[in-house]
């Protein structure tokens, strides 16, 4: 495997090529950090139970559409004009998947405020929010710690994320038991439905985290795999 | 006619018989049909090329790529013997075809180059009729049965026989640049040969041209085993199963030597290089 990190001297028009390269990679940090912050809104609307927060999550997510559509436009435009093999290849391909869960991760923040507006007067359950802000500390972390090691190109820290997302997972199969004492009363119970839902959300946005760290691992092996697989998860890793 | 009248791998080289007993084609796929081992190069007592070690698989197309005078075009003529004809070269090491050292003092080259065929860089047709240009290297050979037989099929193998088969005796001369180059592919496979060199058979014709001569390696590779040079990478890498990286390495008084990087499938050498060097070159970071 070549040094990812080797660069040789450049050519001129390769060193436009190596430019546009550092410049999408700083647009891709830039778009981690925007739809974290996003998340970071949308949970902390749920904690106040602020409906002027989740519309300025709703109005945010143009921001990262905008880095998305521009990032993926440009990586295209690398494909056709720039043929690009080895490690700026595996960059790009790995840039194009990590642009498209960063989006995901955002249009997640999205539904978290929008179910959230949904049952703004609906009376809530303390335990169920201080449930729900400890899963979205842990997948902020998580989101962090993927483009992190995208930015480090951190193979042990990459190869960290599946443990990481364990405790996630368990919080998001605790929802439920959190719901149960609370179902005789029927309003909350459909407010509690609502943040069932967004536990799910917050849950996804740690398998976005680790499908990233996948990419970063591919980016620097040169070899993909899983590190977890849904249907068979004894074979993960 | 069959795919092929008479195979020349099955005519018996003027040699020892292969260790292994038995036609090169009764071998296993998966065998060899070059094994290359410290092949160097001389030119007047300089290295031109040294250290090439790689095993060839038949029935696949093994580019070699790498700078100017990285010694390309040397490392493929060995694989024929064409550099006996310059007389300061001599070769280091050995290149054992279906197991017999090429160069071994009972093997005749010119027979070699029979079973070993060579497309040139420039289309060099003979200014004779399209026809003559085939039927002539057949009767050199001896290959004088059925000869009108032996030019439709030659050039059916080389994707042109649809485009000059009501032109068979005009001047090869007159053919596009590209018919010219596949007219001169269907001469080497007139005489059946097992393996097609191939040095930089694209370079000079334009992109639908060079599309054909791609599209035709695809189909010869079922029949034959091809080697090719390459400057263009994007073509070593559309067509080519194994690709082999080879640089220039310049000695302190100003010498250039040229060795073989990386030899691996093509996929991964273009996506995963192992060395940092191909990496380097392939990505245009060689400056």
């Amino acid at each position: 495997m070549a040094d990812p990190s080797f660069r040789p001297r450049p050519l001129n028009v390769r060193r436009h090529f190596d430019e546009e390269l550092r410049e999408l990679e700083i647009k891709v940090q830039a778009m981690s950090a925007a739809a974290q912050d996003l998340v970071a809104q949308a949970v902390r609307g749920l904690v106040e139970n602020n409906s002027q927060l989740y519309d300025q999550v709703i109005q945010g997510d143009d921001e990262v559409d905008f880095y998305y559509l521009d990032i993926e436009r440009r990586i295209v435009a690398l494909f056709a004009l720039q043929t690009p093999v080895a490690t700026d290849l595996r960059f790009l391909t790995a840039l194009l998947h990590i642009n498209l869960h960063l989006e995901r991760v955002a249009d997640m923040a999205v539904n978290i405020a929008k179910i959230g507006q949904s049952v703004v007067d609906l009376p809530r359950s303390q335990v169920i929010i201080t449930h729900l802000s400890e899963m979205s500390g842990i997948a902020l972390k998580m989101i962090a710690a993927s483009t992190d090691a995208f930015a480090r190109r951190d193979m042990e820290l990459a190869t960290k994320l599946p443990s990481m997302d364990d405790p996630l997972d368990r919080l998001n199969r605790g929802m439920m038991r959190a719901i149960l004492p609370i179902s005789d009363d029927k309003r909350m119970l459909q407010w509690a439905i609502g943040m069932h839902t967004v536990s799910r959300q917050i849950e996804r946005i740690g398998d976005h985290a680790v499908d990233i760290a996948e990419q970063v691992a591919f980016l620097i092996t040169g070899e993909f795999r899983e590190f977890t697989d849904a249907s068979h998860p004894d074979k993960a890793g | 006619m069959s795919k092929v009248m008479k195979r020349s791998s099955e005519i018996t080289l003027d040699i020892k018989p292969v260790p292994t007993g038995g036609t090169p084609d009764d071998r296993p796929e998966s065998e060899p049909i070059f094994r290359v081992r410290d092949l160097g190069v001389r030119y007047g007592g300089l290295l031109a090329v040294r250290g090439v070690t790689a095993d060839i698989s038949r029935n696949q197309i093994t580019a070699i790529i790498g700078p100017s005078g990285c010694g390309k075009s040397t490392l493929i003529r060995c694989f024929n013997r064409l550099n006996d004809l310059i007389p300061a070269a001599s070769i280091e090491g050995q290149v054992l075809y279906h197991g017999v050292d090429l160069y071994g003092p009972a093997v005749d080259p010119v027979e070699v180059r029979r079973h070993i065929g060579m497309v040139f860089q420039k289309p060099n047709p003979f200014p004779k009729s399209i026809y003559e240009n085939i039927a002539f290297g057949l009767r050199v050979n001896g290959m004088t049965d059925d000869i009108d037989a032996r030019v439709e099929h030659a050039l059916q193998g080389a994707a042109l026989w649809d485009e000059v088969k009501g032109k068979l005796k005009s001047n090869a001369l007159s053919l596009s640049g590209g018919q010219q180059q596949r007219l001169c592919i269907a001469r080497a496979l007139a005489v059946e040969p097992d393996v097609i060199l191939m040095d930089e058979p694209a370079s000079a014709l334009d992109p639908v041209a060079t599309s054909r001569i791609e599209d035709l390696m695809e189909s010869l590779k079922e029949d034959y085993t091809i080697l090719i040079v390459t400057h263009n990478m994007q073509q070593a890498a559309r067509v080519s199963d194994m690709t082999a990286f080879l640089t220039v390495e310049v000695s302190d008084d100003g010498h250039r030597t040229g060795v073989l990087v990386e030899f691996a499938p093509t996929t991964e050498l273009f996506t995963n290089p192992r060395d940092p060097r191909t990496e380097a070159y392939i990505t245009g970071r060689f400056g």
